[in-house]
């Protein structure tokens, strides 16, 4: 009722392999694209800024770490130090005068670089071992961040980052720093769903599913690892310095921890390996839910007239939210997206389910 | 339908093995295998369980490079050559116990053994419609070609995973095809299939031979497919070559039954 297959009838090959074959699809994406472009208007820029424009930029993130270890199947626990990198290169770029368009390129290539690198050796173990090395190297960043005061000006100290600007214009506006952040999931996004119909995204897959059926088929698993861990920190690299541009303004090494790694890789996670919508659950769930979480309870200890001590309402909300992954992920183990993803297929057909094949 | 015929030792064998031989620790696998397919042959290989059939193709494919011995592809090299290098210079095979791409479609799973010809990378996926969407469309003809061929159509769209084997048999068959192979190196494709379906595989093969001139290694069990496909057959006991030659002597030869059906050791 809501996707109607019927009268879909695609006559060539490229219109079968458009990035949404099914126009209900289409449409739906071309609302919320609007809904976007729209939001500096209609929400409040309290909100907008500190809800909304981190949400895109994690999602980005999410949708890097997504590539590396939803398509090509590599546990990845070092994200946040890719991210930094990022992060680091490009405010010392902008900050040695480079414009931020370019900043932004050799955040990412820095990142890219430092990747790649990082993967020929990490790739000659696989699995657990793969995930504790890249761990391994989380570790080594947060030690370089805090004992190198060239790089990030020693232990708790911070870098504050030059003005964004693009196209030499200043971004200082709400609505401004919004779009940048829009735009760059946006493209994120659009190489996603480009790479799920490629043969680059097929050869990654292959080599997640059986390393050796993607070998006789003429895949070098090996060389397919390494390029997802580049475009992957490609995208960690300028998520990272976007991060600290348009969000926290300044770079500091607690912003690119291990537990923001483990908090990208959760985001992954509970939204669905390899599912782009996912991505954006996954960010949205782990990003703004404490919050609402808190929200909720604060509204009805007030509703009941509980008198809570502070220790406790700082626990309840945790725990909550904590139970409330485990409820997701129980329900739907291959996360938010593969939740989605049923109730779209469930009606696609509906009412006329006895079509179903 | 015309038939491609042999063409005996006018030009290079498509596959060469000289002295084969893989080991594994102390055990002996295949040992002193030598065999030739010519252009356009139906090649058989047969032999009870763990006679090294299966090891002899990963050695052949490059999974386990032989210890001694050379493989000649087209008359070239190729021993200790890395799989995915094999696949480039025109080897496809399928594997016995299915070796498809769960949660993929069954046309995606068919594109990738087109990989060799596309290349695929980031800057072509992130300019998908310049660079990426030409080449694309003009694979996926290929490959629709190869669905017509093998009658695949209806379930083109479906997750691979919920087919049953004998189609997930075909899929991998129409995989293997789309890579334009010279050789093609085919492990038990009848195992667990029924009659119907055993004759419909060996029809494809047949005509795949016939259409598109490829020289098939086949591995199989089933005998009454072996002598009624197959130009020659070689047959290995205990990794070694115990008879070769045309189908209907090997299957006779004592050796070979022996191997089978164990003899009558009174004698």
């Amino acid at each position: 009722m809501f996707y109607r297959l019927s009268g879909v009838r695609h006559n060539s090959y490229a219109s079968d392999s458009k990035m949404f074959n099914i126009p209900a699809d289409r449409n739906a994406t071309v609302f919320f694209l609007l809904l976007g472009l729209a939001a500096p208007f209609v929400i409040p820029s309290l909100y907008l800024n500190s809800y909304v424009l981190p949400w895109l930029i994690w999602t980005a993130a999410a949708l890097g770490l997504n590539l590396v270890t939803g398509w090509a199947g590599q546990l990845h626990l070092g994200y946040a130090a890719v991210m930094a990198v990022g992060a680091y290169s490009a405010v010392h770029a902008a900050k040695f005068g480079v414009p931020w368009e370019f900043a932004l390129l050799i955040g990412g290539l820095a990142s890219s670089v430092i990747g790649s690198l990082f993967a020929f050796t990490a790739l000659r173990v696989k699995g657990l071992y793969l995930a504790l090395t890249t761990l391994a190297m989380q570790f080594v960043m947060d030690w370089v961040l805090t004992h190198s005061p060239a790089i990030a000006g020693g232990s708790h100290a911070s870098l504050q980052a030059p003005t964004f600007a693009l196209l030499g214009q200043k971004i200082t506006s709400d609505a401004g720093l919004y779009y940048v952040a829009f735009g760059w999931c946006v493209l994120v996004t659009i190489f996603m769903l480009n790479l799920k119909r490629t043969g680059l995204g097929r050869a990654l897959v292959a080599v997640r599913e059986k390393d050796f059926a993607a070998a006789i088929l003429g895949v070098n698993s090996f060389y397919y690892k390494v390029v997802a861990f580049a475009a992957s920190a490609f995208i960690a690299g300028i998520t990272g310095a976007l991060l600290v541009a348009t969000f926290y303004f300044l770079a500091a090494p607690e912003q690119f921890t291990v537990s923001v790694s483990i908090q990208v890789l959760a985001m992954v996670i509970i939204g669905g390996l390899g599912s782009i919508i996912g991505s954006y659950f996954g960010a949205a769930l782990i990003l703004l839910m404490p919050g609402v979480v808190n929200q909720i309870f604060g509204w009805l200890a007030n509703m009941l007239g509980l008198e809570l001590g502070i220790e406790t309402f700082a626990h309840i909300p945790n725990a909550a939210y904590g139970a409330l992954i485990i409820i997701f992920l129980m329900v739907e183990p291959l996360g938010l997206g593969k939740l989605y993803a049923n109730i779209r297929d469930y009606l696609m057909i509906w009412p006329f389910d006895q079509l179903k094949k | 339908m015309t038939k491609v015929k042999p063409t005996g030792g006018a030009e290079a064998p498509v596959l060469e093995c000289i002295g084969v031989e893989r080991r594994f620790g102390g055990l002996v696998a295949v040992t002193g295998v030598d065999l030739a397919i010519q252009r356009g042959e139906i090649f058989g290989l047969v032999g009870p369980n763990g006679s090294g059939k299966t090891t002899l193709t990963n050695a052949i494919t490059g999974f386990y490079p032989p210890n001694v011995g050379r493989i000649k592809l087209d008359g070239k090299d190729i021993t200790g050559t890395a799989p995915h290098k094999v696949a480039g210079m025109g080897v496809a095979r399928t594997f016995q116990n299915l070796a498809l791409f769960n949660g993929m479609s069954v046309l995606d799973n068919i594109l990738l053994g087109r990989h060799i010809h596309m290349n695929p990378g980031i800057v072509r996926t992130a300019l998908y419609w310049w660079l990426a969407r030409p080449q694309e469309i003009a694979n996926r003809e290929v490959v629709e070609e190869v669905i017509d061929f093998l009658q695949l159509e209806s379930i083109r769209h479906e997750l691979v995973d919920g087919i049953p084997i004998g189609l997930k048999k075909r899929v991998e068959l129409a995989r293997a095809l789309v890579a334009e192979p010279h050789l093609l190196i085919l492990d038990e494709p009848m195992a667990g299939m029924n009659q119907e379906e055993k004759e419909y595989m060996a029809r494809f093969i047949l005509d795949a031979r016939a259409e598109r001139g490829v020289s098939v290694l086949l591995i199989e069990h089933h005998m009454d497919v072996i002598t009624g496909i197959c130009d020659k057959v070689l047959a290995l006991n205990y990794g070694e070559m115990i008879a070769t030659g045309n189908p209907q002597d090997v299957i006779k030869d004592p050796r070979v039954i022996e191997a089978y059906i164990g003899g009558s050791h009174g004698e």
